[in-house]
């Protein structure tokens, strides 16, 4: 009895050290989780030149993906006014879940209710796992996460992974787009659509120092900073 | 008042004062866990039951963890969930190795109270049960055998879950303040500093410790440079945000520059929590400083000092997004 209690409380402070700390410190494979061998690493281009803020793309992921009412996955910013009238443009910017390959939620969250998928490259959320603690919402550099009205779980852009994705279409977003300002695709084929725009085109990507690895690519506007 | 009701909502917030009282009472029991080993071990004479700082320990640290924990639950959006965040782990989430913390610190915390009270625990469980819990005992004798090795794995519990409360927030690199390596040892001393006042303000006013015994006077001699060292950490911990430029320096000077929350933390975490009583020990006289009445006034506002400092940490942290 004396040995086991010893023993329990002893292997419980192991954990805490081993396990916890040298993982998360020094565990480079669980901190650095690219998926570069991965099947696929689906990934997504927003060509602000080409987006007109028509907002389609908002509410066809609403549609879809059952998000409810005043709730959104997927944001369109409008810039200030640019010029002077009559001459006034705006910029449009796209605020979504980036799907980083070394992304701060699944990091964080006590569960592992959020989680990337090793053969999309997708990161989602078990609904049935999260307990609701926000810690995920609070650590995403991009606070694309809120939480789910009627699931009371946290919730953003899963590419349409259990939705149009599993039926084989694009996601809703880039189906409903009529200036087709989005590219969706495999990151991982050299021949994908996906890798041809960025290959051609001037990317950027947001808060990249961080070292999150993002995969929403974005073709910033021909006119202004760009603002990373 | 649209500036009150500003600076408690803004969209960037995702926790709120809950979580900050939460803080507030996990740091409460891990200083005051600390304060007591060290007086037990060190500085008392005689039976360390009938100290009066031991017995304020001895209610207010499993308080402080248990309510603390209680309302963290509520917290959630599923409450009645909260059992799953005890059954799955991800051992690169902070919050997730605090669970294991905080469970191996209650076990252990309960069973070096039981070694120190066995005696009232064995009387109370005969008289309730007749001896059907006498097993009680001999449990509590055999865990007694190991009081020095237990005392120090609950002294490095404390200090672990008093960091935790910091490393849980300074892993968020949303926010550049709380992304900052100084929090925990921040957030370590303001721990033990809640837990000097927490002693003393309970073990004196509630239990009658004499003022005179040494067990006082250590708590007394030890909260001066405990707030003295917590006054440097926070310099340095603003002063390495202004130093790092760009959005460190903008989420720096939104929290103390100017407005709501810098008044809350000039006037609150700063005067009242850390100057006054620093003042109120100096100045005062020493014959008035002997009175009970004294104690309850300096203690308080150390506390009330605590509490708006982790709620000015959570609030002012949550401001200014990378």
């Amino acid at each position: 009895m004396d040995c086991t209690r010893r023993s329990l409380l002893i292997s419980a402070g192991a954990v805490i050290f081993t396990t916890g700390v040298s993982q998360s410190a020094f565990g480079k494979k669980a901190l650095v989780g690219t998926l570069e061998d991965g099947d696929k690493r689906y990934g997504m281009v927003f060509d602000e030149t080409a987006c007109i803020g028509c907002t389609a793309c908002t509410d066809a992921c609403r549609t879809v993906n059952n998000v409810p009412e005043g709730q959104s996955r997927l944001e369109i910013v409008r810039s200030e006014p640019m010029g002077e009238y009559p001459n006034v443009t705006y910029q449009f910017n796209r605020v979504s879940c980036q799907h980083c390959d070394n992304a701060p939620c699944v990091h964080v969250c006590p569960t592992g209710a959020a989680y990337t998928d090793a053969a999309t490259g997708i990161v989602d959320v078990t609904a049935d796992k999260c307990v609701g603690c926000g810690y995920c919402l609070a650590a995403c550099p991009y606070q694309v996460r809120f939480f789910h009205e009627e699931t009371k779980s946290a919730d953003k852009c899963n590419f349409c992974r259990d939705t149009n994705l599993k039926a084989g279409k694009l996601p809703a977003c880039v189906e409903s787009c009529p200036t087709k300002a989005l590219v969706f695709g495999d990151l991982n084929d050299p021949n994908s659509q996906i890798n041809k725009v960025i290959s051609s085109n001037a990317v950027y990507r947001d808060k990249v120092t961080l070292g999150t690895e993002p995969k929403l690519y974005k073709i910033p506007d021909s006119k202004g900073e760009i603002q990373g | 008042m649209s500036t009150f009701i500003d600076a408690f909502t803004f969209d960037s917030l995702v926790w709120d004062w809950i979580i900050a009282v939460y803080l507030f009472l996990a740091g409460m029991s891990a200083g005051m866990v600390m304060i007591a080993i060290y007086l037990k071990r060190n500085v008392i004479e005689g039976d360390p039951a009938a100290n009066g700082i031991i017995k304020a320990t001895g209610i207010l640290a499993p308080f402080g963890i248990i309510s603390g924990l209680v309302i963290l639950i509520f917290h959630l959006t599923k409450p009645l969930s909260f059992w799953k965040i005890m059954i799955f782990y991800n051992t690169s989430s902070v919050m997730s190795m605090g669970v294991i913390l905080f469970q191996v610190y209650m076990v252990v915390l309960f069973a070096w109270l039981a070694v120190i009270y066995k005696k009232p625990i064995s009387d109370l469980l005969k008289s309730l049960f007749a001896g059907k819990f006498s097993f009680v005992s001999t449990i509590i004798d055999r865990v007694a055998k190991f009081t020095g090795a237990l005392e120090i794995f609950l002294a490095i519990l404390a200090v672990l879950l008093a960091a935790y409360t910091g490393f849980l927030l300074s892993a968020l690199k949303t926010y550049p303040l709380l992304n900052n390596p100084a929090l925990p040892i921040l957030f370590l001393f303001s721990s033990l500093s809640s837990g000097a006042a927490a002693c003393l303000l309970m073990g004196v006013a509630y239990f009658k410790q004499p003022l005179s015994c040494k067990s006082v006077k250590w708590i007394h001699h030890f909260e001066r440079p405990v707030v003295l060292f917590e006054l440097f950490i926070l310099f340095t911990f603003f002063s390495g945000l202004i130093f790092g430029g760009g959005q460190k320096e903008i989420a720096a000077m939104a929290a103390i520059g100017s407005g709501f929350w810098a008044i809350w933390f000039w006037a609150g975490v700063i005067g009242l929590g850390m100057l006054m009583p620093l003042a109120l020990n100096t100045l005062v006289p020493a014959q008035a400083r002997h009175n009970s009445q004294f104690i309850v006034l300096v203690t308080s506002l150390s506390l009330i000092g605590v509490l708006m400092l982790r709620t000015f940490i959570l609030y002012a942290g949550q401001m200014t997004v990378v």
